[in-house]
């Protein structure tokens, strides 16, 4: 509740840590388009002259057990990571948020019966639903990231339902009814539309959860084959050879790190600016975990499975 | 008692659910497992259709299924395609690393997460308040791996206070043993502290205002006593959920750990099994954490739905 005194309304870009925020994403947005044309050098090419160097002016983030450029294979591996844990997200999103308004309309059997299942669900650690996919569909990203989304659904749901709840609940709802408005009337004017700062916190979170989960992935050495960058398949190596580079794992580490702060970060902002205290409350705030947290205070930062 | 029912009803179709979704991964992969038994140059189409039928491969998928379910409920999970060896043989060689390291990190969690609380929710506005508020900010944000990175850095490379790898199981000496799952615990442990910490510290401090401890203190009954005795039992109740809801993530998370310190855990099972698609290995591990995550989290709803009616604290 600690952020019950500030006022709410306003825009996002109003809060410093959202504009800092927005930054870095654009950053990593930035790198996932451009990454790999703009890297300075050639990210695959190995070089036994110049292995496990610290950061330097040719290396500026230093080089790997190969002598390849981390730098250039931190920027050449962003496109994948970002785009798939935008899969898991999506997917997420348009299982989960749609399903959410519509519990609020489908009668009280129907919304039982879903949230049991969502309870259920969220319980599921999808890293080894991950690798199991890899396992019988071949081993890729984009199928690794499809039941991390499904499993993530949950999430969008239960939040959708429980702010699309409230709204459907409101006066001037019951007012619109007794104009003779319909349901759909209802939904598309009333409900969805303020259901949608919802939806955005969420999106941050999940997608914070959803970067953790490519990094663990990668970092496991599911769904990429080894010449191939990625942020955690850097971080795999570098632990191999701790003994020769023990400072080289902070780097790919602190990129994740602050990649996932920002997006909670955001999250946070978007709950300080929604139009009600409401987002803010008990039982809205899920870890990427994808547990509830369900008494106040937990301020929904993902944790990593 | 509601809410159990409600959860045992839910609890099979879950459980049905999830269990069908496993089976099928079999079906969905193209991998003609009788191939894969027989071998390339063996592989004859007349020596895979006697196998299949051998597997029972050549029935419907339903019917597969069932008869899946039915051996694995008597603990029958098949065996592996490559080693030959039983799946539940496997698994139930690695499930108490997993279960170990998940204990142990619960146990540093309540330890750790509750005396930073505490000490935060007393000292309110103090430099250690705003430490454990930072420390813990800073440590939401480092997936459990890193944290674990930054821990073998640390206390294995640097130090050489701790083995960096490896596991030996309490039979061979308790010392070694908790040799090897302390650096292990502790990264799968930290996350949950910092969620400790925090919903203690805001718990706390919201009962040590409450008129009750200023009326005990009034009395003159002496401090540590206030604490223990009325302030954090009634606070303890958000704590305790977190706990609640993280101890079937922290075996998942376990595969985390298993994966930096390489542990033989049954993440590293899996792993393997996917790497090389032994699919009944894959369907049995990813059938029995399921099934346990999914049965400790009704367990753990239950009792805390228990512990809050009985308990007529602030804390609901």
């Amino acid at each position: 509740m600690r952020r019950a005194s500030r006022v709410h309304g306003g825009s996002v870009l109003s809060l410093p840590s959202a504009r800092i925020a927005i930054v870095i994403l654009a950053a990593v947005v930035f790198l996932m388009i451009f990454g790999s044309a703009l890297a300075p050098q050639n990210p695959l090419t190995i070089n036994a002259n110049a292995l496990f160097q610290g950061p330097s002016r040719a290396h500026l983030l230093g080089t790997d057990y190969l002598g390849r450029d981390v730098l250039s294979r931190l920027m050449a591996g962003t496109r994948l990571s970002v785009l798939t844990a935008a899969e898991a997200v999506g997917i997420a999103l348009v299982l989960g948020a749609p399903l959410g308004v519509a519990t609020v309309f489908l009668g009280r059997a129907f919304d039982f019966a879903a949230n049991r299942v969502a309870d259920a669900l969220m319980t599921l650690p999808s890293i080894f639903f991950a690798v199991a996919v890899t396992a019988a569909l071949g081993n890729g990203l984009v199928q690794a990231m499809f039941p991390v989304g499904i499993l993530m659904a949950p999430l969008f749901f239960r939040v959708t339902r429980a702010a699309a709840l409230e709204f459907a609940r409101a006066q001037y709802v019951e007012a619109a009814e007794l104009l003779g408005a319909s349901k759909l009337h209802v939904i598309r004017v009333h409900v969805a539309r303020k259901v949608l700062p919802t939806i955005a916190v969420t999106t941050a979170q999940g997608a914070a959860g959803a970067l953790l989960a490519v990094s663990f992935l990668t970092f496991l050495g599911i769904g990429v084959t080894p010449p191939t960058p990625t942020w955690g398949g850097v971080l795999s190596s570098d632990l191999d050879y701790l003994s020769n580079a023990p400072w080289a794992p902070l780097i790919p580490g602190a990129l994740i790190a602050i990649t996932v702060g920002a997006l909670n970060a955001l999250a946070d902002a978007f709950r300080d600016r929604a139009p009600r205290g409401r987002l803010a409350e008990p039982g809205q705030n899920v870890t990427t975990q994808l547990t509830p947290q369900p008494l106040e205070a937990a301020d929904g930062r993902p944790t990593a499975a | 008692m509601s809410r159990l029912g409600g959860g045992l009803a839910v609890l099979i179709p879950i459980l049905v659910l999830s269990s069908f979704a496993t089976y099928s991964l079999g079906a969905l992969s193209n991998s003609n497992p009788a191939a894969t038994i027989l071998g390339q140059d063996a592989a004859t189409p007349a020596a895979v259709a006697k196998l299949d039928k051998v597997l029972g491969l050549d029935k419907p998928l339903v019917v597969q299924y069932w008869d899946w379910l039915t051996q694995a409920v008597q603990g029958h999970l098949g065996t592996s395609y490559f080693t030959q060896i039983p799946v539940s043989q496997s698994i139930a060689q690695r499930l108490p690393v997993d279960l170990s390291i998940a204990t142990a990190a619960v146990i540093l969690a309540v330890v750790i997460g509750g005396t930073a609380g505490t000490v935060a929710a007393i000292r309110r506005g103090g430099i250690i308040d705003r430490s454990v508020t930072v420390v813990c900010s800073v440590i939401s944000t480092l997936p459990a791996f890193v944290v674990g990175i930054i821990l073998v850095v640390v206390f294995a490379v640097a130090v050489h206070w701790l083995p960096a790898n490896g596991y030996n199981g309490p039979t061979q000496g308790i010392g070694p043993w908790l040799e090897h799952i302390i650096l292990p615990s502790l990264a799968l442990a930290l996350q949950v502290a910092a969620d400790i910490a925090r919903q203690l510290r805001t718990s706390l401090v919201a009962v040590l205002e409450q008129n009750y401890i200023v009326g005990a203190k009034v009395r003159g009954l002496p401090y540590r006593r206030v604490l223990v005795r009325h302030a954090l039992r009634n606070a303890a109740g958000p704590a305790l959920t977190v706990i609640g809801y993280d101890f079937p993530m922290m075996l998942a998370g376990a595969v985390a750990a298993e994966a930096v310190f390489s542990l033989p855990g049954l993440g590293q099972l899996l792993l393997e099994a996917a790497q090389t698609r032994d699919i009944p290995v894959v369907q049995g591990v990813l059938l029995v954490v399921s099934t346990f995550v999914i049965v400790v989290n009704l367990l753990v709803n239950t009792l805390l739905a228990w512990l809050y009616r009985s308990s007529d604290g602030v804390s609901a």
